[in-house]
């Protein structure tokens, strides 16, 4: 059964969970929204419109990461695992597009293979969801598998009835938190009801679509189609931001930082978007842009398709808006041509 | 001026004098434009003029082979022209065509100027020197002054001086170098240790997408010394003193080149005030050899001039 809180009671919940976790929010630094430490009584971020500018992943794979340090000694190089916090993180306000990619980074980081980094910080977290009221122009979620108020990637779902929250307990996790949280009023009839319209409203405001019927197919068709790759890079600036703000992307470079025989190693994001994400000694096999857009469309929309049988893109519409040049996936997505039978 | 601007593409791209046109289309979101990049005649009928025409389009020159017909406001021809000086492109390789450029509508402005998200806005046009914003079925009035880009309030060149067709009557220069330098005012009159604090906590944000540089016209190098690795000039990780140190060199760089178009900080998605550094360069470099950058197609590069009293005592 969901309970409920007033909206008001926000901050006095969230005041209960940072007894035992880290909180995170959305919060705005030179207006600027990324995921960040609650600041233990700002709650304003309820009322925004529009997701963070930095997706939620930050909290889980770090824009600059310590992975270990080392230092040299008569014995050789010694190696120091970085020093943990241990902390549990509870992401609170996280929407469901980037809940969804969160789902589809475990399949990366989690089932492709066991990234001890990222499964520490995500095995103990806690995804409490806040649903959209008010999509953007630029959100396509519900032509992607998820929805404003969708509930299936967060352990505690939070929909929007008025003057308070309905809240879903989704998981064990979850329901397990609620139970010890107490003090949460139990929904009734009536908000069931209410939440149900929510939902409804907030759906039917999302007026993005996409079709992405057979595009693992299409795309697969046109991998070598010069003529088009090129005419949809043409505009494209290959810069970092379609690729580093995207919730589902998640390639990384490592870099050691040294003085005097002492280091550490780093990860850091990278994008495929760079020229230099290919560049070997003798070849770049991505030196050329289109090939670059290319591999940005189809390992969302192919590749990943192929590993895990989902698409890697959640249709949150930050690499839309973020862009400098307007370069839209969507239409993007749309233009891959159909193979022509016969042709080569 | 739109009218004319699509005949005149058009009659370029047929009468084979380009091979390729570069403008502006209507952005797939509200109040935005995006480049158009083609070689297709009808294409030319989706060309506009707007307010939103933020792009600085200059910057795709270097990359495309052929001969280009370019639309260009104030600040791409200033851009064209400082890459004609440094022979990236030639000049009988273009056909600019100039519009004399009112200033471009700075979104973000207009969004704390009413407390609401771009998405909220049900209309935004201007008329004259009033920018008209339809919001919540209320019609509110700016002065354009108000928001539009800082680096449009500070415009020396709103009319291409180089051009072949000019779409529009000229617009003589109006710069307003108070409202549009008070950020750098501001930082200049906290103290160095204050200021450093404020460089600190902005460019801790940066995240390395390079935006700033791959949109920049002046920022052409084949080989960007942040991708050196022998030396390694500065990490690749975005901690701020690496962010810093890409800032610090990437603005030295394009020290004779930058025009203040605005493009790297209207670009950066983490809200960097980078036209604090590139405005305080330009100015610089203004005051000391009296430079201004694509003002003049036959005037030697800054860097590759030299006047005797413009020597340090060490050269003499
Ligand atoms: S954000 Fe836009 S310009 Fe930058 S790489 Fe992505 S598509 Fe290209
Ligand atoms: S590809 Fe774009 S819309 Fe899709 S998840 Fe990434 S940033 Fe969001
Ligand atoms: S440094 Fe910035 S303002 Fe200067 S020319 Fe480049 S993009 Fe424009
Ligand atoms: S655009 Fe902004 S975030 Fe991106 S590299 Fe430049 S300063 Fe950093």
């Amino acid at each position: 059964m969901a309970k409920k809180a007033s909206k008001k009671d926000v901050a006095q919940l969230l005041k209960k969970w940072s007894q035992q976790f880290a909180v995170l929010a959305p919060s705005r630094e030179s207006g600027v929204a990324a995921m960040a430490e609650w600041d233990g009584k700002d709650t304003s971020f309820l009322e925004w419109y529009r997701n963070t500018v930095v997706p939620p992943k930050a909290s889980f794979l770090p824009p600059m990461e310590e992975m270990f340090r080392f230092h040299k000694d008569e014995e050789g190089y010694q190696i120091e695992p970085p020093s943990r916090n241990g902390q549990k993180q509870l992401v609170f306000g996280i929407r469901p597009c980037d809940a969804r990619a969160m789902a589809i980074l475990d399949m990366t980081f989690e089932d492709a293979y066991q990234d001890p980094y990222y499964l520490e910080k995500r095995k103990n977290a806690v995804l409490v969801g806040l649903g959209c009221t008010n999509p953007c122009q630029s959100c396509f979620c519900t032509s992607m598998g998820t929805s404003p108020t969708d509930p299936t990637d967060v352990d505690i779902m939070l929909i929007d009835i008025g003057d308070h929250f309905l809240i879903e307990e989704v998981t064990a996790k979850g329901k397990e938190l609620l139970a010890k949280t107490g003090g949460l009023k139990e929904a009734t009839k009536n908000d069931e009801a209410e939440a149900k319209k929510s939902r409804e409203t907030a759906y039917n405001k999302v007026s993005r679509k996409l079709d992405t019927e057979g595009i693992k197919d299409k795309l697969l068709d046109s991998f070598d189609d010069e003529e088009f790759w090129s005419q949809t890079a043409a505009k494209c600036i290959s810069c970092g931001i379609c690729t580093l703000l995207c919730p589902t992307c998640y390639c990384f470079d490592i870099n050691d930082e040294v003085v005097k025989g002492e280091g550490t190693r780093f990860r850091s994001w990278d994008s495929c978007g760079f020229p230099l994400y290919t560049k070997m000694p003798m070849e770049n096999p991505r030196s050329e842009k289109w090939r670059r857009v290319r591999q940005k469309v189809c390992h969302k929309y192919e590749f990943y398709p192929m590993a895990f049988d989902v698409i890697a893109c959640t249709g949150c519409g930050r690499c839309i808006r973020l862009c400098p040049v307007n370069w839209d996936i969507t239409q993007v997505i749309e233009s891959v041509p159909e193979k022509v039978k016969g042709a080569k | 001026m739109e009218q004319k601007l699509r005949q005149e593409a058009k009659a370029l791209l047929e009468q084979k004098r380009v091979d390729w046109i570069i403008g502006f289309t209507p952005g797939s979101l509200k109040f935005t434009t995006t480049p158009l990049i083609t070689r297709d005649k009808a294409d030319t009928e989706r060309l506009v003029i707007n307010p939103f025409i933020t792009n600085n389009l200059a910057n795709f020159l270097t990359e495309i082979k052929g001969r280009v017909g370019i639309v260009a406001k104030g600040c791409e021809s200033r851009s064209i022209v400082s890459l004609i000086q440094d022979n990236k492109v030639a000049r009988e390789d273009l056909v600019i065509l100039a519009v004399p450029c009112p200033g471009i509508i700075d979104l973000a402005k207009i969004e704390r100027l009413v407390g609401k998200d771009r998405d909220e806005l049900d209309d935004v046009s201007r008329d004259g020197d009033k920018v008209s914003v339809k919001v919540d079925g209320k019609k509110k009035d700016f002065a354009a002054a108000d928001v539009l880009f800082d680096h449009c309030l500070a415009c020396e060149l709103p009319t291409p001086q180089e051009y072949d067709i000019i779409l529009g009557e000229p617009r003589p220069p109006a710069p307003d170098l108070k409202v549009s330098g008070q950020n750098i005012a501001e930082l200049k009159a906290l103290t160095p240790a204050e200021r450093w604090a404020s460089w600190e906590n902005e460019l801790s944000r940066c995240i390395r997408c390079y935006a700033c540089r791959n949109v920049c016209p002046a920022c052409f190098c084949q080989r960007c010394f942040v991708e050196e690795t022998e030396p390694q000039w500065t990490l690749p990780m975005p901690q701020w003193q690496d962010n810093l140190i890409f800032q610090i060199i990437r603005n030295i760089h394009v020290a004779g080149r930058c025009t203040d178009c605005g493009e790297c900080e209207r670009v950066c998605p983490v809200n960097i005030p980078l036209r604090s550094l590139t405005r305080e360069m330009y100015d610089t470099v203004d005051e000391l050899f009296k430079f201004k950058s694509g003002m003049d197609k036959d005037a030697l590069p800054l860097m590759a001039h030299y006047e005797q009293e413009e020597a340090e005592d060490f050269f003499k």
